[in-house]
């Protein structure tokens, strides 16, 4: 019993002269696939095609479904997939100065530590959380609060848009206490992990981005190089 | 099928040299067991998304450990000093088939747990430490190493079933859609974002390349070994399928490798986890 065919071949080339009596049938064949190689000779007379067909089937497969997968991946990227009308339209109705007053309405109230959601058509739930994560942080401790907000503030750093959410970034990167390393570490690795799993890297942007939204525009690796290293002092120091 | 013809096979078995497993399987252990210290010995990297990569570097390195362990009885049952069917060597032979099988679940489930791990990261954003807190993950890694283990041994127990095969094979493709669709969901979901914002080929291509690298690698290691097994179960007779089934070491070092390749695309992409490298090397230098 193996279970792992064809590596123990080598093993029953021995045992195979002894067997050689017994008659495959389909289900011994099945159960004891080690003989396969030796017990059925497969005749290879008369092939229409070639006889590594299927393997080269197989990879050209494999080759093709990678580079559609990629070229799909690129599609969208220049598309925007199936919502791609409602976060158009919002934008219709509203210009860069409204988006970033309504914005700045939203920092007042919940205590600057939020951005665009990333679905627009989820907003009001983006909003529930908003207030219940601002009733959850009176309960909380100062401490705590600071830390969720900065923990909050942290997670949409990396996907936020707002010159505000960059200063009340740092402001809460040079208070941050050394006690709430795991979280220092959360939003590091969070940031870390949005810039290098480049999944929701749509703010790199270049100084010389598109025009009239460079008021909204901020350069997050700036802000990440400068968060991580407020955060690698604290460590170092630590 | 008379037993004279049984050399004339003209699908030889592609034998791959012991010297490139050996490779291949020394440098992935050492790769995820680097890992595996490095996440289990700072503190900073206890949190869920570390937590599951060092389950997949522990996965890893068990297979890793496994498979040059076994290619090592290989030699020496080849030079002569081991018996090929003695009991002890078949019994060793499925404790190693168990621990191969046990990390291959255990790598699969792994990459999915850190697909959803990063899904809740994206879209559950501020819920997430309530969601995902170190006790949660702590029993999902305890449920993914004892299901493991209980397929490891059930599947070597039992290989013999076509249900087990059967089994396997529909774990890996519905492990795989799953992966695929929460990878390519997070992906539409940024590009949207990111659209609003604007356009910028780069980043973009840059993610999509990513995402394809990370999903790539995964079907081009997995795919050849369990189209091997659907074969076997298929079209055991056929000559087309023979000639797949002789490249079966090709495919076994295409799956050791992805372990050697899995730490370069998750865990070393982590800048936080390569800081954390830098500054032990560094100590490691002050000290010697």
């Amino acid at each position: 019993m193996i279970s792992i065919p064809g590596l123990y071949n080598r093993f029953d080339m021995s045992d195979f002269h002894n067997r050689s009596q017994v008659s495959a049938r389909r289900s011994d064949y099945i159960w004891q696939y080690e003989y396969y190689d030796d017990e059925e000779p497969v005749s290879f007379d008369g092939l229409k095609a070639h006889r590594y067909s299927i393997v080269i089937g197989f990879w050209v497969g494999l080759a093709v479904f990678v580079i559609f997968m990629f070229f799909v991946l690129t599609l969208l990227t220049k598309t925007g997939g199936p919502h791609q009308e409602n976060p158009d339209s919002v934008e219709k109705h509203q210009r860069p100065e409204g988006r970033l007053v309504e914005i700045n309405g939203h920092l007042e109230e919940n205590d600057k530590a939020f951005s665009r959601p990333l679905l627009e058509g989820s907003r009001s739930y983006f909003n529930f959380y908003i207030s219940e994560e601002d009733q959850a942080q009176e309960k909380q401790k100062p401490e705590d609060k600071k830390r969720s907000t900065k923990v909050i503030a942290g997670r949409h750093l990396c996907s936020s848009e707002i010159d505000e959410m960059d200063e009340d970034n740092e402001e809460s990167g040079g208070h941050q206490p050394l006690n709430g390393l795991t979280e220092n570490s959360m939003t590091d690795r969070e940031c870390a992990f949005m810039s290098h799993f480049n999944i929701p890297n749509f703010v790199n942007l270049d100084q010389s981005s598109t025009l009239g939204e460079d008021d909204l525009l901020y350069e997050p690796s700036v802000v990440l190089e400068r968060q991580s290293q407020a955060y690698n002092a604290h460590r170092d120091t630590h | 099928m008379n037993n004279t013809a049984m050399n004339q096979t003209d699908c030889p078995e592609v034998k791959v040299p012991f010297p490139v497993f050996f490779t291949v399987g020394i440098v992935s252990l050492a790769e995820n067991l680097l890992v595996v210290v490095a996440v289990i010995r700072t503190r900073n990297l206890h949190s869920p998304m570390y937590c599951f990569m060092c389950s997949l570097a522990a996965f890893n390195t068990i297979a890793s450990l496994s498979k040059t362990w076994e290619n090592l009885m290989i030699v020496f049952a080849d030079v002569g000093h081991l018996k090929k069917r003695g009991p002890t060597e078949t019994d060793l032979d499925d404790v190693m088939d168990s621990l191969l099988c046990m990390s291959f679940v255990g790598s699969i489930s792994s990459f999915l747990a850190i697909a959803v791990d990063r899904y809740i990261t994206i879209f559950h954003a501020l819920r997430y430490h309530n969601i995902m807190t170190m006790q949660r993950t702590g029993a999902i890694l305890g449920l993914i190493w004892t299901l493991c283990a209980v397929l490891a041994v059930l599947m070597v127990k039992f290989s013999d079933s076509y249900f087990i095969i059967i089994c396997f094979i529909v774990f890996f493709i519905i492990s795989l859609a799953a992966i695929c669709f929460l990878y390519v969901y997070m992906f539409m979901m940024a590009r949207i974002h990111a659209r609003n914002i604007a356009r910028r080929w780069g980043s973009n291509m840059r993610g999509a390349l990513t995402l394809t690298i990370l999903f790539g690698a995964f079907v081009v290691c997995w795919a050849p070994f369990f189209v091997h097994l659907i074969i076997i179960m298929v079209c055991p007779l056929n000559p087309y399928c023979e000639c797949y089934r002789s490249l079966f070491q090709l495919h076994v070092v295409l799956m050791m490798s992805h372990a050697l390749i899995d730490p370069a695309i998750y865990a070393f992409r982590m800048a936080e986890l390569r800081h954390t490298f830098r500054k032990r090397l560094f100590c490691l230098k002050w000290k010697l």
